[in-house]
């Protein structure tokens, strides 16, 4: 069975991602959900030294890299928005399918930004995949 | 991204208002929302020039300012539990290794809404790992969302 690179990549990241679900789970255990995010950025910066490919990495454009840093903030601080509406008094049960919702708004925003296609196949598997990421969240 | 635990984390304190849109934590659910979609379309815009292990250097120098906030927030305070601690550091590490291929993923070109939903799928394994390691039950619902889930990798392996 052939699977395209995207697929192979992304089934990585659902593996990894998954069994941080579960160490997550874990941490908290012991520490509180702050301490956690502050230590997921030390295991981030951890990373760089495997990451960290010389003088080149700065050669991109600087709008890019721009989005790049950009992305490590907006995923940091929508954990931290997730945190706050749990301790504000959001049930659980109503935040997580909510906040699970986001890439929703990726594939509504897509056609606009990105001017990507999509093939009637893909929008069942988004379906059945949306439906799937509800069921589990709640 | 999140999960279970930090649900559990943070289930105390204020009353919750009868209208969502009064309330609080709505709001903080839609920033949340808000910038996870816009993290995913980011991490898009970057990933069409910029290669996955730079993509992954820039994205935790943009975290970085987050933790210093929340770690000003406590007054420089942290719990000292080594295990705690050790899971903590080992999600960074598996998080951005998730985020490493994910940036491989957008880097292909292929179909961002696709690889955004598809990536959005992890719960799958933190609820197989969960029945397997903390011996939790699965529900109904849960069978449901493993089998709509299975159902959607193979229509996007087709």
């Amino acid at each position: 069975m052939h699977l395209a690179p995207w697929l192979l990549y992304s089934i990585i990241t659902v593996v990894a991602w998954g069994i941080v679900g579960l160490l997550q789970k874990l941490s908290t255990n012991n520490i509180s959900a702050e301490s956690s995010l502050i230590w997921l950025v030390v295991g981030f910066i951890a990373m760089e030294p495997f990451v960290y490919s010389g003088a080149a990495m700065f050669r991109y454009s600087a709008w890019n890299l721009t989005w790049a840093l950009l992305s490590g903030t907006l995923n940091a601080l929508g954990a931290w928005a997730l945190f706050a509406a749990l301790k504000s008094g959001g049930k659980a049960s109503i935040v997580a399918p909510l906040t699970a919702l986001y890439p929703l708004v990726v594939i509504l925003l897509v056609p606009f930004v990105l001017h990507e296609s999509i093939t009637r196949l893909q929008i069942a598997g988004i379906f059945c995949a949306l439906i799937s990421v509800l069921l589990l969240s709640a | 991204m999140h999960n279970d635990s930090q649900i559990e984390a943070g289930q105390h304190t204020e009353q919750v208002s009868a209208h969502p849109q009064n309330a609080r934590w709505f709001w903080y659910s839609i920033l949340c929302v808000i910038c996870w979609a816009a993290w995913a379309l980011f991490s898009k815009f970057g990933s069409r020039e910029i290669p996955p292990e730079t993509m992954q250097f820039f994205f935790t120098i943009g975290t970085v300012p987050i933790g210093l906030a929340l770690l000003a927030a406590r007054h420089g305070k942290l719990e000292k539990s080594p295990r705690g601690i050790t899971y903590g550091v080992l999600n960074g590490i598996l998080s951005g290794l998730g985020g490493l291929t994910l940036f491989a993923a957008y880097h292909t070109g292929a179909n961002t809404a696709v690889i955004t939903v598809a990536t959005s799928l992890y719960p799958i394994i933190t609820v197989l790992l969960a029945v397997l390691i903390l011996h939790e039950r699965l529900g109904l619902r849960q069978v449901l969302g493993l089998v709509f889930a299975g159902i959607s990798i193979v229509i996007f392996s087709l």
